[in-house]
């Protein structure tokens, strides 16, 4: 901008009069036109700024921002895919699906200001507390894109008044959902499970990367083992919002969700119902007969010949439906929470794989195999059964203080003589170092101190006490003043372990695949509830059967036959002969049963009680028909007093559905 | 006789008048006018279809009452280029006691509007005091330079300037209107540039605003006295990474920038914007009017905006150069320049290079004060180019 003023021509007189000026003609000088050139510069500085930065937005990456502001509008949603149905061994649901609707809530649409006063109204409709919805909100809050459930399970008026006021309601979804039905209630509820929301523990777990944060997953039970082929798979829809996340058009499905699969069990609905009533009547027979803290207990009824379980019973129980929809958190606390499951007695607890209870007499018959193969005693060797033996200056007693003649195996096993077997405890113990400690090697092949493998979570192992473990548990820190003397493996462990005692622990379920090992004739079975995996049909199309689970080949333990045989005739004489511990509840029933009764003692703390009592858990096992068994089942009543009065009567109602008919009479039971 | 000597003068008078019309109408800017009628029209397109989906029912509801606004202030720039500027220049106490007493009284009288108070209700439209201001405050801080023009380098001067500056700057702020306060500033620093305050305390002037800006950013709220409000807070600080807290304190940056980059180089139509339909692009007919044209119209909708302010940038900064007198140069200095600061803050603000804040598009955003404003003082620069010497030089 050069000075106007080196102009050569004369400027045009201004024909505009300008009014009087102030001062001197103004000129142009070089410092102002310097100023105005700086201004010129900034100007075109500035707008080479704009230009350039319009340019990368529009035209370098113009494509990148059309995306991003297409999803702005697009919401995917998951559709949730129907859960497979779970059956039993012939085809009766035993959890299916209905319909519902939930409502839940986007966080990330909730209005700035006012989201509080939606809140509360909504906590209004759907009768769950706001603090809940807040607690809930405030869970996801690392999260604002995925959905808060407020109600899983809505009542039909609350939908409609929602959809009807939907734009008082941004952020509110109303979305079509599968919810569990359960047509037998709380049957089986341990076993099949619950099915919630995946967690955020198992959304960062290493194989949570399969769900999506709002999926609804198996959380116990088979539903859980077996989630990978019941959940299906959740299909993908879209739906454009505006800026509050209110719906312009309908859901569009771009992804058609796949069904889960059928998974069939091996249970049988009926033997299962069984189960669980002659659980209740087993429970309320040993109260009948004194045995007041009688409160729970377990039934497993297996087939010997492959280990599929035909029904497993846990009481007490509860209802699966309680994880359904939005219950009242009371209901729920016994599942959830440790004190309140407490006071409960624990009905979460599936009692057949995950308690650990002393087995008792129904423990001999590993003894007397282990005994019979380590050659310590021929079967027809007598022994004497009196009412106490002194070892090593220590008594035991006998559970019957009367009896006093000399015994057999089999006849000892049939009395359930616990001196006979204290005889035989002292010679394991007696044995040389070379020889280990056999009685705990057989327990440890007919599968005691480990898991069955059988496919549900949660299993326990129990406990099976060795002269390594003894070492290992007792330290300065469990006793200051006699850990030295407590790690040693002294007479009285083995003694106390050969009838079944002391720090033994199995589960039912370990019990019941021990005795289908005698039942089969030395195999040990892999327990199991799956059958298969089907594509349900419909209408006139079959199921397909997608995956059938073979279950493992019963491995043999290399007992031998004929001490299996004697270990056979004498649980068969256990209930068949005089002086059986159950002859009064089998003796007459039409099919031929064999079994043995067990009372354990067992430090328990009951519900509410500080201190510990020394009561009875109440066992009974066998198998029937003795000459070729089908059928195994034990059964246990916790706190139950006598085997034979509380498990044995029990264990009879199972066996009477099985086969079909009713035990005639029932006799004075005297047992162990 | 007298009858016709009556006559004969009103017919003199009549021919005067026709005559320094006719001169008038020469020695206009043509160029600016054209650009700014083009700009007007632009406008009034752009917000045609900004707000087509606003006032469901009526298409055209925004686009009418602005093209009214347009009407009224074109009819102010034509009364403002009949004015001498120097009639300003002597009343320029006038002026300023005017601009003061305006903003008290929308302190005082005007209802809260968004948390803010910036307008007087006078029935058809909301007139917003601050926005005339701007120009009210060039004219009076120019006519108080003018005065002083030789004892320009004294810093008694530039310091009593700042002084007379501060109050209209701070009653905008009150309001609160930071946006606008900052126009004002701007405006402060190019009336000083253009009078010839000495580049020493133009400097220091510089070095006390940087202080002050941190004073007020960081200084004060950490020791517990809050100068800005939070929102103004987080714009100001986090516009340099929009997508830090896309929910919330960056949501319309983000948003914006959405909008901008997804126009691609042809526009997404009126029908396709989502993000101005959407309602995602907040405050779309005002603050974030360049975004939604440039969501709707593309890179050639939004360059071709940009190269009409570029041209009325140019034709300023030219009238500036050849005004013929010290004021009117500093009038027109401080015009260009606080437009030039408009366009770049909110541009810039759209587009992610800029702090947000509550600036409307010139000649585009919706708003009567805003386009009646522009306009008067578009009138105002074509006066004085009117008065200009040497101007067949340019």
């Amino acid at each position: 901008m050069a000075s106007a003023t080196a102009n050569g021509r004369p400027a045009a007189p201004p024909r505009v009069v300008p009014p009087e000026r102030v001062g001197l003609e103004y000129r142009l000088s070089p410092g102002v036109a310097v100023r105005i050139g700086i201004l010129g510069i900034v100007a075109i500085a500035i707008f080479s700024v704009l230009f350039l930065r319009l340019w990368a937005l529009q035209v370098l990456s113009g494509t990148q921002y059309l995306r991003a502001a297409q999803n702005n509008q697009l919401r995917t949603l998951p559709v949730q895919a129907p859960r497979g149905a779970i059956v039993d061994r012939n085809g009766v649901p035993l959890v299916t699906n209905v319909a519902g609707t939930s409502i839940r809530v986007w966080a990330s649409d909730l209005p700035k200001h006012g989201r509080y006063t939606e809140l509360q109204r909504l906590a209004r409709l759907v009768h769950v507390p706001f603090a809940q919805i807040a607690t809930e909100l405030r869970k996801h809050a690392g999260d604002p894109l995925a959905p808060v459930t407020v109600d899983e399970a809505a009542h039909d008026d609350v939908v409609f008044y929602l959809s009807e006021h939907r734009d008082e309601f941004p952020g509110v979804e109303i979305a079509r959902t599968y919810l569990r039905h359960y047509p037998y209630s709380d049957l089986a509820a341990q076993v099949l499970g619950a099915v919630g929301e995946v967690s955020p523990q198992q959304l960062e777990s290493p194989g949570g990367r399969q769900f999506r944060p709002g999926d609804e997953i198996g959380q116990s039970g088979i539903e859980r083992a077996y989630d990978a082929y019941l959940r299906g798979e959740s299909g993908v829809a879209h739906l454009r919002v505006d800026s509050l996340g209110r719906p312009l058009s309908a859901l569009q499905v771009s992804n058609e969700p796949t069904p889960g699969y059928e998974l069939r069990l091996t249970l049988d609905v009926k033997l299962q119902q069984a189960a669980e009533r002659a659980l209740r009547y087993g429970i309320v027979e040993a109260r009948n007969q004194g045995a007041w803290a009688a409160n729970g207990g377990a039934i497993v009824a297996l087939d010997p010949r492959d280990g599929s379980i035909l029904a497993m019973a846990s009481d007490p129980t509860y209802s699966p439906s309680l994880y359904v929809g939005r219950k009242p958190a009371r209901l729920l606390r016994p599942l959830l929470d440790r004190g309140a499951a407490e006071k409960a007695n624990f009905p979460g607890l599936d009692r057949a794989i995950e308690g650990g209870y002393p087995p008792g007499s129904t423990f001999k018959p590993v003894t007397a195999l282990a005994a019979l193969e380590e050659h310590l005693i021929s079967p027809y060797d007598t022994l004497p059964c009196k009412g106490q033996v002194t070892i090593k200056g220590q008594t035991f007693k006998n559970w019957d203080p009367y009896v006093y003649e000399g015994m057999t195996m089999p006849v000892a096993l049939a009395a359930s003589c616990d001196t006979y077997f204290y005889q035989l405890g002292y010679k394991f113990y007696q044995l040389p170092r070379e020889r280990k400690q056999p009685l705990q090697e057989w327990a440890s092949r007919f599968g005691f101190g480990q898991k069955t493998g059988v496919d549900l979570p949660g299993e326990q192992a129990g406990l099976l006490p060795t002269i390594a473990w003894r070492h290992a548990t007792y330290t300065p820190k469990t006793d200051p003043h006699h850990w030295q003397i407590d790690r040693l493996w002294k007479p009285g462990d083995s003694i106390q372990l050969a009838i079944g005692q002391k720090d033994l622990l199995v589960t039912p379920l370990q019990m019941a695949r021990f005795y289908a090992l005698i039942a089969n004739g030395g195999r040990l079975v892999t327990p199991h509830l799956a059958e298969d995996v089907e594509q349900p049909g419909g209408g006139r199309t079959p199921a397909i059967v997608r995956r059938r689970f073979a279950p493992p080949t019963p491995q043999r333990v290399n007992v031998d036959s004929s001490a299996l045989e004697v270990v056979r005739a004498g649980l068969d004489e256990a209930t068949h002969g005089t002086i059986g511990t159950s002859q009064a509840i089998f003796g007459s029933f039409p099919y031929r049963i064999a079994g043995k009764t067990g009372t354990a003692e067992k430090t328990v703390f009951l519900p509410g009680q500080k201190t510990g009592l020394n009561l009875s858990q109440s066992w009974w096992c066998g198998y029937g028909p003795t000459d070729n068994p089908t059928i195994v089942v034990c059964a246990l009543i916790e706190n139950g007093g006598h085997g034979g009065t509380a498990a044995a009567p029990a264990a009879l109602k199972v066996f009477e559905q099985y086969f079909g008919r009713q035990a005639t009479q029932h006799g004075t039971v005297y047992s162990d | 006789m007298v009858e016709y000597a009556g006559n004969r003068a009103a017919a003199r008078a009549r021919r005067a008048a026709r005559a320094e019309a006719t001169s008038l109408a020469r020695r206009l800017d043509w160029v600016l006018v054209a650009t700014v009628g083009g700009l007007v029209a632009y406008g009034l397109w752009a917000i045609a279809g900004i707000t087509r989906h606003d006032v469901p029912g009526s298409p055209s509801y925004y686009v009418t009452r602005q093209a009214i606004f347009a009407a009224v202030g074109i009819v102010g720039a034509i009364g403002a280029v009949l004015v001498d500027p120097g009639v300003y220049r002597r009343h320029h106490r006038a002026i300023y006691t005017g601009t003061i007493a305006l903003m008290v009284l929308v302190l005082l009288s005007a209802p809260f509007t968004r948390g803010s108070k910036r307008w007087i209700d006078v029935g058809f439209f909301r007139f917003q005091p601050s926005e005339f201001g701007k120009l009210l405050f060039v004219l009076a801080l120019a006519g108080f330079l003018a005065d002083r023009a030789r004892r320009i380098s004294s810093p008694r001067t530039t310091l009593q300037t700042v002084g007379l500056a501060a109050v209209p700057i701070f009653l905008v702020f009150l309001q609160p209107d930071l946006g606008t306060a900052l126009v004002y500033g701007a405006a402060l620093a190019a009336i000083l540039f253009v009078a010839g305050t000495r580049w020493m305390q133009i400097a220091l002037l510089a070095v006390g605003a940087v202080v002050f800006a941190v004073l007020v950013l960081w200084g004060l709220p950490s020791v517990g006295v809050p100068v800005l409000k939070h929102y103004q807070q987080d714009r100001l600080l986090h516009w340099t990474n929009p997508d830090s807290d896309p929910g919330g304190a960056t949501y319309n940056a983000h948003q914006s920038i959405l909008a901008v980059g997804a126009g691609g180089v042809h526009g997404r139509g009126v029908a396709n914007a989502t993000q101005t339909n959407l309602d995602f692009l907040p405050e779309h007919a005002t603050d974030f009017a360049f975004a939604s044209l440039a969501e709707q119209r593309g890179f050639l909708g939004a360059a071709a905006l940009l190269c009409l302010y570029l041209l009325v940038v140019w034709r300023g900064l030219r009238i500036v150069a050849i005004a013929g007198d010290p004021f009117s140069a500093i009038v027109a200095g401080g015009i260009v320049v606080a437009l030039l600061f408009q366009i770049f803050v909110n541009v810039g603000m759209t587009m992610g290079i800029a702090p947000i804040t509550g600036i409307p598009l010139p000649f585009v955003s919706v708003g009567g004060s805003s386009m009646i404003a522009n306009l008067v003082a578009m009138g105002v620069l074509l006066a004085i180019h009117a008065r200009a010497r040497a101007q067949d030089r340019w």
